[in-house]
């Protein structure tokens, strides 16, 4: 499966001390794939703030190296900053500490446009519950991320392509209110992919899904490694968690 | 959680409530306050120094409300002594002054004369004699040397005198007159005489001496100056008018203590002329002091300081014959300088004997001024070789000794009267159009017939000039005998003017005129409110303060009236009623009531103003070929009666608007805070039904809440009441809680959960593609249709109130009317109306904001997904702005022509600065709103 025709050669870097030394009690599965991604000594702090709220470390010296056609999952009770740290693998929010390196060029170097350019190229972000903008089809919302680049008309086919691959090539016409969760999912799974990402940055996508609609869901984020897609996924799904290459498991 | 603690917690809710107080505390606290400095202002300005005009009947057909001409003293006459003494006995009368227009008094300046130093130094046969009173006069240390002007040899030179006179817009050469000759250095000749020597003054030999044309007499030297005779000023007119100067200074209060010596004036049996004046003659045949000259002889217990003008035209009138037994002195108290642009000037220039200019000596020049006085030349009219010194002061102030006039003063009725108007349109604001009414032409310019020495004058020197008269001549009695003018004492014109003030500033009737401006030119062009100037003749529109007043035995001497003569113009009545305008006025009413009852007309004055009318002054001038050109459009100040009251009801009335507004902004706040209440609150009641609650239930629930709210409003509301006292308070306090519980009712109908999906595929061929910020804004604002049109109309309806606002404020001016006090008034209620047309903008803004909130989370959702696709923040920005912007062209002609219509409905003239306000009211709401977003 192609996902990207235009891809560019994944870089093959190898990680810098152990990738997967994190607090949590991390499993370590055999890959060289390269890394796309990388957190290094990551710390998020809420709280603090002007509001007079206890400060507390959701996040503390999170290291991650993510490499191509790796699927990564994050997994822990609720809370306990999973969400957190694909936000920030994601470039959308910034670490208290520690660094970003997207194909090995850290955020903290980057303006916020090039941030958001470099995401465009790079990342793809699938929220939880697979957000999509309500008054569009599935088809226009897979299609917003070419927006920036005026490359709509040029990625209308493989649009319908990637919609046929989630299986909702007959719904692609249909509005978010329209879908069910899963299938709503799958159309942000499809929005994520449409510029030919390294990375999908996924977060909780088979919550609230049934086993069927679960299992269909992972079944497509586990092929886009074969296509050399690194994936980051937060998730306390077993079927996911068996299987992703590695995993962290958050306390 | 309370019914208190989730009040607190919903915000949209504590907002409303916070709104709804601050906008009716503030409406309150302004409009009160606005309300108060409006009433002191026309309170301190509505009672001028009379409270009652009352005229003969016949006269006047004003009615109320209406305009009322500044000339009141016009010599229509009508209203008897008798009536006068009725007036004053009754019981609210507390001074009622009468005045009358008595006549107009023609005039020749003193002899003009050209003085050149030549001052010979000191000389004891010559300086002896002549220095009565100044005992430094002869001390001959004290006199410098001699210089003079003029060589020893004598020059020829040519002098040039003409007199120009303007209107103020043009002017207009009287007479240009050269004369030549030779003038030299004077010389002291001793002469032996029989029983000694004699000393006199002399030319050089060979001087030929500067003779004008007669009357004017030739060169002469004496201690001083070589004093040049020049060609006769033109003659000038005044107007004379009567008062009873007791009552006239209760009138005037300080201001009126210049009439003091008329008041010592004695009855008309002991005004003889020829007794007066042999008086005088015997006080100086006798001998009299200087310290009494310098103060003026005592007459019957009045120093009359101008005493030589009495005796120079009574000795005139004497010689011409035309003192008889019936002529009687006349007590004038006259005015301090003129208004009237006179230019004298002589050029003088060095000629050799072919008449050709050798050298330009100079221009002197000299104008009527402050130095001026009617009957009089305070000192002598003397223009000033260039380079001369006085040093006739060495002989001390001579100003007493000048002559008077050139000849008695010529008094008349002809064209006396006031002018007559006919009326014209009214504008916008309520200025009200006149035409003026031309009559005959008056001639000027004139030359007396004879000389003092009563030879013929050439009449041909100069060349008479026409001016128009718009005015009538008055009625006389019998043929009236010569008059002699007394001066009892002077008054500046300008001090009587302050006393009547600048608002309320009621004609008092000849001694304080109401300037002219020409605004507009004969083509209709801007002439920039030039001053007009009074005529030669004073027989124009423009007029200048009385050049005298006498009392009413002066009138009668003067028209040939007998003493009990219907000839009083005008009484000024003031009532005895204290208090404010509003206390007073029922007893000011009552008391002119009882004036009309003796058939007068009485105008209560009372709460009048000053007010500009504009009046077109047709004929005003004509060509050699006698074409008649008009002079323009010119404006004066006359007197709007209830001035007061239609400003006081139309501020008010302005104010109240204003509050309307910011209601109406509450309101529309309030309606736009419920709606975005029930669409927070349905998925809590939809919640609350699953638990099993019923409908009721949840109301109350949600009642509660409104409740605190409602609470708080009435607390703020009974303590602003009780506070402030009045109704307006009590009625916008229940007003608001109307608002609120209307709201709050609305709410908890709107609870139910209503949620339709709709199962039809979008069709992308009806569907702009989405391939920018711009179409995506356009898309989110067409699928959230209820949402984006509410936030246009909001800010339509933002966009029209600031209009509506602008347009008040603008229209305010005008509202109030075209009176002095109305600008008075506005500019006390500016501050409050500003404030309070803010607080109507704050709270449209506000009202948009809370509107916008509406989606603000679907917002942030939507733009937080566009970010995590990889749009920058300079694209997300333009999502906003486009959005904003959509919303913007929605609202922008609701904005516009909702202000157009609110300001046809509130301020038709201003209506389309209205529109403007709305115009930019809305486009400035798109930045706003895009940062608030962001």
């Amino acid at each position: 499966m192609t996902l990207n025709s235009h891809s560019e050669p994944i870089p093959t870097q190898d990680p810098a001390g152990d990738p997967y030394q994190t607090r949590a009690n991390t499993i370590v599965r055999a890959s060289d794939h390269a890394t796309p991604l990388e957190l290094s000594n990551i710390t998020i702090r809420y709280g603090g703030g002007k509001g007079g709220a206890e400060p507390v470390n959701v996040v503390e010296g999170f290291n991650l190296t993510l490499h191509a056609g790796e699927m990564h999952c994050v997994a822990g009770r609720s809370g306990s900053g999973k969400t957190s740290i694909l936000t920030v693998g994601a470039g959308l929010t910034l670490p208290t500490s520690g660094r970003v390196l997207w194909e090995g060029q850290s955020l903290e170097t980057m303006g916020d446009d090039e941030i958001a350019d470099r995401r465009r190229a790079l990342i793809g972000y699938v929220d939880q519950g697979g957000a999509l903008i309500d008054g569009m089809s599935a088809l226009e919302n897979v299609l917003l991320p070419a927006v920036p680049d005026g490359e709509v008309e040029q990625r209308r086919d493989m649009a319908k392509d990637l919609l046929d691959l989630v299986g909702l090539g007959r719904r692609m016409r249909h509005r978010p209110a329209q879908l069910s969760g899963g299938e709503r999912q799958r159309v942000a799974i499809a929005r994520a992919l449409i510029l030919g990402t390294r990375v999908l940055v996924v977060d909780e996508p088979t919550a609230s899904l049934d086993r069927t609609s679960a299992n269909r869901i992972i079944s497509i984020l586990k092929d886009t490694t074969s296509d050399g897609i690194a994936v980051l996924v937060a998730s306390h799904d077993h079927e996911l968690v068996r299987l992703s290459d590695s995993l962290t498991e958050l306390n | 959680m309370n019914a208190v603690q989730r009040f607190i917690r919903s915000r949209v809710l504590l907002l409303t409530a916070a709104i709804l107080i601050i906008a009716m505390g503030l409406s309150v606290l302004i409009q009160g306050q606005s309300q108060a400095a409006l009433n002191r202002t026309v309170d301190e300005n509505s009672r001028g120094l009379y409270d009652i005009l009352v005229r003969a009947k016949a006269d006047t057909s004003s009615g109320k409300g209406a305009l009322i001409q500044p000339e009141i003293a016009g010599g229509q006459g009508g209203i008897s002594f008798d009536q006068l003494e009725k007036i004053r006995t009754m019981g609210g009368t507390a001074v009622a002054a009468p005045i009358s227009l008595v006549s107009r008094v023609t005039q020749n300046l003193q002899a003009p004369r050209l003085d050149a130093m030549d001052y010979l130094g000191y000389n004891a046969g010559l300086v002896g004699s002549a220095t009565v009173g100044a005992p430094a006069g002869t001390e001959a240390a004290k006199w410098p040397a001699a210089e003079s002007v003029l060589d020893a040899q004598p020059k020829n030179y040519r002098l040039t005198a003409t007199a120009v006179s303007s209107d103020g817009v043009s002017e207009r050469t009287l007479f240009k007159t050269s004369a030549e000759g030779s003038l030299g250095k004077g010389r002291f000749v001793e002469e032996q005489t029989l029983g000694g020597k004699s000393i006199r003054i002399a030319g050089p030999a060979g001087e030929t001496g500067i003779k004008f044309p007669a009357p004017a007499g030739g060169s002469e030297h004496n201690l001083f100056n070589l004093s040049v005779a020049l060609p006769l000023a033109p003659e000038v007119t005044e107007s004379v008018v009567a008062v009873d100067p007791a009552a006239e200074r209760a009138l005037l209060g300080s201001a009126g203590d210049f009439l003091a010596p008329l008041e010592k004036a004695p009855p008309a049996d002991a005004r003889d002329a020829g007794a007066i004046g042999r008086h005088f003659e015997s006080l100086f045949t006798n001998g009299i002091g200087m310290d009494e000259l310098e103060e003026g002889p005592d007459f019957l217990g009045v120093k009359l300081k101008y005493w030589a003008p009495l005796m120079t035209q009574y000795q005139q009138a004497k010689r011409n014959g035309e003192l008889t037994a019936d002529s009687q002195a006349i007590p004038l108290i006259v005015r301090e300088g003129t208004s009237l642009d006179l230019k004298y000037s002589v050029k003088i220039e060095e000629i050799d004997a072919s008449g050709k200019v050798v050298k330009d000596v100079g221009t002197v020049t000299r104008s009527l001024d402050k130095d001026y006085l009617p009957f009089v030349s305070r000192s002598p009219f003397a223009l000033s070789w260039p380079g001369s010194t006085d040093h006739s002061q060495l002989l001390g102030n001579p100003g007493n000794f000048g002559q008077g006039l050139y000849n008695p003063a010529q008094w008349s009725t002809d064209f006396a009267a006031a002018p007559k108007y006919q009326d014209g349109g009214t504008q916008s604001n309520g200025a009200v159009d006149k035409t003026a009414t031309p009559g005959d032409w008056v001639t000027v310019n004139r030359l007396p017939e004879s000389s003092i020495s009563g030879t013929p004058v050439d009449q041909t020197q100069r060349k008479p000039v026409d001016e128009r008269s718009y005015r009538e001549g008055l009625e006389t009695g019998k043929e009236p005998a010569k008059p002699l003018p007394m001066v009892y004492g002077t008054f500046n014109a300008d001090k009587v003017k302050e006393a009547a003030g600048d608002i309320n500033r009621l004609p008092l009737g000849g001694y304080d005129p109401t300037p002219l401006t020409l605004n507009k030119d004969a083509d209709g062009k801007d002439a920039g409110n030039t001053e007009l100037k009074p005529s030669l003749s004073a027989t124009g529109l423009v007029s200048q303060s009385a050049g005298a007043i006498t009392d009413y035995y002066g009138l009668a001497a003067a028209r040939g009236y007998e003493n009990n003569a219907d000839v009083i113009d005008a009484v000024r009545v003031r009532a005895t009623a204290a208090g404010s305008w509003k206390q007073a006025q029922p007893e000011v009413e009552k008391l002119a009531a009882e004036i009309r009852s003796l058939g007068l007309e009485a105008t209560v004055v009372a709460g009048s103003a000053r007010e500009e009318a504009n009046i077109f002054v047709p004929g005003y001038s004509k060509d050699d070929a006698g074409k008649e050109a008009p002079l323009g459009t010119v404006q004066q100040s006359w007197v709007r009666q209830d001035a007061a009251d239609a400003v006081s009801g139309s501020l008010t009335g302005t104010n109240l608007t204003l509050l309307f507004l910011t209601l109406c902004g509450a309101t529309l706040l309030t309606g736009a805070s419920t709606v975005s209440y029930i669409r927070q609150r349905r998925k809590e009641a939809g919640v609350l039904r699953a638990m099993g609650w019923t409908q009721r239930k949840i109301r109350s629930w949600v009642l509660e809440e409104f409740a605190i709210g409602a609470g708080l409003i009435a607390v703020a509301g009974l303590a602003l009441s009780l506070l402030s006292w009045n109704l307006a308070t009590v009625l916008v306090s229940v007003s608001v809680l109307v608002i609120y519980l209307a709201a709050a009712y609305f709410t908890t109908h709107q609870l139910r959960h209503q949620d339709v999906v709709d199962q039809e595929p979008q069709h992308d061929d009806k569907l702009i593609a989405v391939d920018s910020p711009l179409t995506f804004a356009n898309r989110q604002l067409t699928t959230n249709r209820f949402n984006s049109v509410s936030l246009a109309v909001a800010v339509g309806v933002f966009g029209a109130a600031v209009g509506a606002l602008i347009a008040v404020l603008i229209d305010i001016p005008r509202a109030a009317g075209a009176s002095a006090l109305s600008g008075a008034a506005a500019t006390s209620v500016a501050l409050p109306s500003i404030v309070l047309a803010v607080a109507g903008v704050a709270v449209g803004l506000v009202l948009t904001l809370v509107t916008g909130r509406f989606e603000l989370q679907a917002k942030r959702q939507y733009l937080g997904i566009l970010e995590a696709m990889g749009w920058n923040p300079d694209m997300l920005g333009q999502v906003r702005f486009f959005e904003n912007a959509l919303v913007g062209t929605v609202a922008l002609p609701l904005g516009v022509v909702g202000a157009l219509g609110l300001g046809l409905v509130l301020a038709p003239y201003a209506a389309l600065w209205a529109a403007l306000a709305g115009f930019l009211a809305v486009l400035c709401w798109i930045p706003i709103a895009t940062k608030v977003v962001k």
